[in-house]
């Protein structure tokens, strides 16, 4: 491997991601999403992904206020104290994105299936739900023939591309977080077909050899290393910056004037755009 | 005059409900029910468990964040449960027994929808998702409610959509999908409700000081069953006030009531 080994510039992250895409996007809610990534997709006009995202907020809304998405994947997409996500939820309501929803736990269940390489990962959480009717190639009630017992069938979801936020990471693609907390990423890092880590800092494989185990991903399981410094605001990179709740608050006053808002977001993220299908790259 | 507000009544009436074999945790935008888990162990239920946003066991917060699923909330915690297969396994094999649901929309049989008003494919209103509400409504024996908008528009005859399970679509409904347990209790603005014995059906236990029974009928959009005299809901103590403001010293438990 060449001294630069898997980095690439954070200039360049699009470059990693074709139009019509489907990508898993890591973080919880107002932790740890990597949006600096987010953003260089906005700014590129990577356009007609699949976003697939668990429990999300300010990273979703970015990637369809950018006209990224064609349609989203999701569990549950808010501000919490901060309110609705903005975009979001006028980009639903206009039915300008699609969108499917599951359950959390569901959603696991079917990263789980692609990384085990089967075609379903049982579950009994969603049962008796609307949730889980809604789209039977995804998610369907069964019976065990042998016990009886009614489970959730989750499909496989496959993404095509994984992206998360970690503390630290080195060229070989060895990836730490400070502590160790890694929820939904685990999942989206073992279903991908391509997992790219955007780090805070780009550290010596020597200080990983020092302290195994604190290691959440091992190097041969990651394609992508960005340097991102601060690439997990305006969520929180917890213990070392907390969210942004000046910047949740100014975004949402700007969501109910469409000047301000198309200012505060060109200054932060990109250009707003409507989703549409992409062209040649 | 008393000296409490409507946010301390709820959160102790949740809390009231609460005993040393819950082993709860929480989702997003949970605020009353953080401070209720949190002041039933400080009280009545020393031995309850809390796992603060179903990430850090036992915590022990200064205050609360403008977000339940928030690092803010972890502190003085035994243990951060950082992954799926570190968490998700105690609430399918019990270990974890307990969750706090709101929803946008409440039936009578506590089924919950937190997805779209209107029809799914056309919402009139995108809300937020469900989030775990369909995993856990199935998953934990004991599932409790709140709403901080005891009206028409929330407590319906018909959900647009069914995001979490209650007692489904009547009493035998959960076993016979092989489920657990099922909604205990429901605490609103207005009232306290549980669940009858027999038809599962939302039934009224107290009204909060200064509503009436016929104030609660009319701000509930089906029919509740109502038996012999309905008391009033226990004011809070001055000690449970105490212990409310000194938990949530910023008031996060308000945003629920504004």
């Amino acid at each position: 491997m060449s001294e630069g080994g898997k980095l690439v510039e954070l200039a360049d992250a699009a470059t990693l991601v074709p139009h019509g895409s489907s990508i898993a996007v890591g973080g919880l809610s107002l932790n740890i999403a990597p949006m600096a990534f987010c953003r260089e997709l906005v700014r590129a006009g990577v356009r007609d992904l699949e976003l697939i995202a668990v429990v999300s907020g300010m990273s979703s809304d970015w990637l369809i206020g950018g006209g990224c998405v064609r349609r989203l994947i999701m569990g549950l997409t808010s501000f919490e104290g901060f309110g609705l996500a903005p975009l979001f939820r006028r980009a639903a309501e206009t039915r300008a994105i699609e969108v499917e929803e599951y359950s959390e736990h569901t959603m696991i269940c079917m990263l789980q299936a692609a990384a085990a390489g089967v075609p379903y990962m049982p579950t009994r959480a969603g049962l008796g739900t609307e949730v889980i009717s809604l789209h039977p190639e995804r998610t369907r009630e069964m019976v065990d023939e042998h016990s009886g017992m009614r489970f959730v069938a989750c499909a496989a979801l496959r993404p095509d591309i994984a992206v998360i936020h970690a503390h630290e990471a080195d060229v070989l693609g060895n990836v730490r977080m400070l502590p160790k907390m890694i929820w939904f990423d685990t999942e989206m890092v073992k279903a991908a077909k391509c997992v790219i880590v955007t780090a805070e800092r780009i550290v010596d494989t020597d200080s990983f050899r020092a302290a195994p185990e604190l290691t959440a991903f091992p190097g041969y399981a990651i394609d992508h290393v960005i340097h991102a410094p601060r690439g997990a605001w305006p969520t929180a990179c917890w213990p070392e910056y907390p969210y942004d709740g000046d910047f949740y608050k100014a975004y949402q006053r700007a969501a109910r004037d469409p000047e301000a808002f198309a200012a505060l977001f060109a200054e932060h993220v990109g250009p707003l755009r409507p989703p549409g299908p992409g062209g040649e790259r | 005059m008393s000296d409490w507000t409507l946010d301390e009544l709820v959160v102790t009436a949740l809390a009231r409900a609460f005993d040393d074999d819950i082993r709860a945790f929480n989702g997003a935008v949970s605020f009353v029910p953080v401070t209720a888990f949190m002041l039933a162990r400080a009280t009545h239920a020393p031995g309850l468990t809390w796992v603060a946003s179903s990430i850090a066991v036992d915590a022990h917060p200064e205050s609360i964040p403008e977000s339940t699923l928030s690092d803010a909330l972890w502190g003085g915690a035994t243990m951060y449960q950082s992954s799926a297969f570190d968490f998700w396994p105690y609430a399918q094999n019990g270990r974890l027994n307990a969750f706090c649901f709101r929803g946008a929309q409440i039936d009578a049989r506590g089924n919950v929808n937190n997805t779209v008003i209107g029809s799914f494919d056309a919402p009139k209103i995108r809300l937020p998702g469900g989030g775990g509400m369909a995993d856990l409504g199935c998953l934990c024996e004991r599932v409790f409610l709140w709403s901080t908008t005891h009206d028409p528009r929330t407590f319906v005859e018909r959900l647009d959509f069914r995001s979490g399970i209650g007692w489904g679509d009547g009493p035998d409904h959960r076993a016979s999908l092989g489920l657990r347990g099922g909604p205990q209790l429901c605490v609103t603005n207005l009232a306290v409700l549980d669940f009858h014995p027999q038809s599962r059906r939302m039934r009224l236990c107290s009204v909060h000081p200064g509503v009436s029974v016929d104030e609660v009928v009319a701000a509930t959009g089906f029919e509740l069953v109502i038996e012999g005299e309905i008391p009033q809901t226990p004011e809070p103590t001055a000690e449970e006030v105490r212990l409310i403001r000194e938990l949530d010293p910023t008031g996060a438990r308000k945003r629920e009531f504004a």
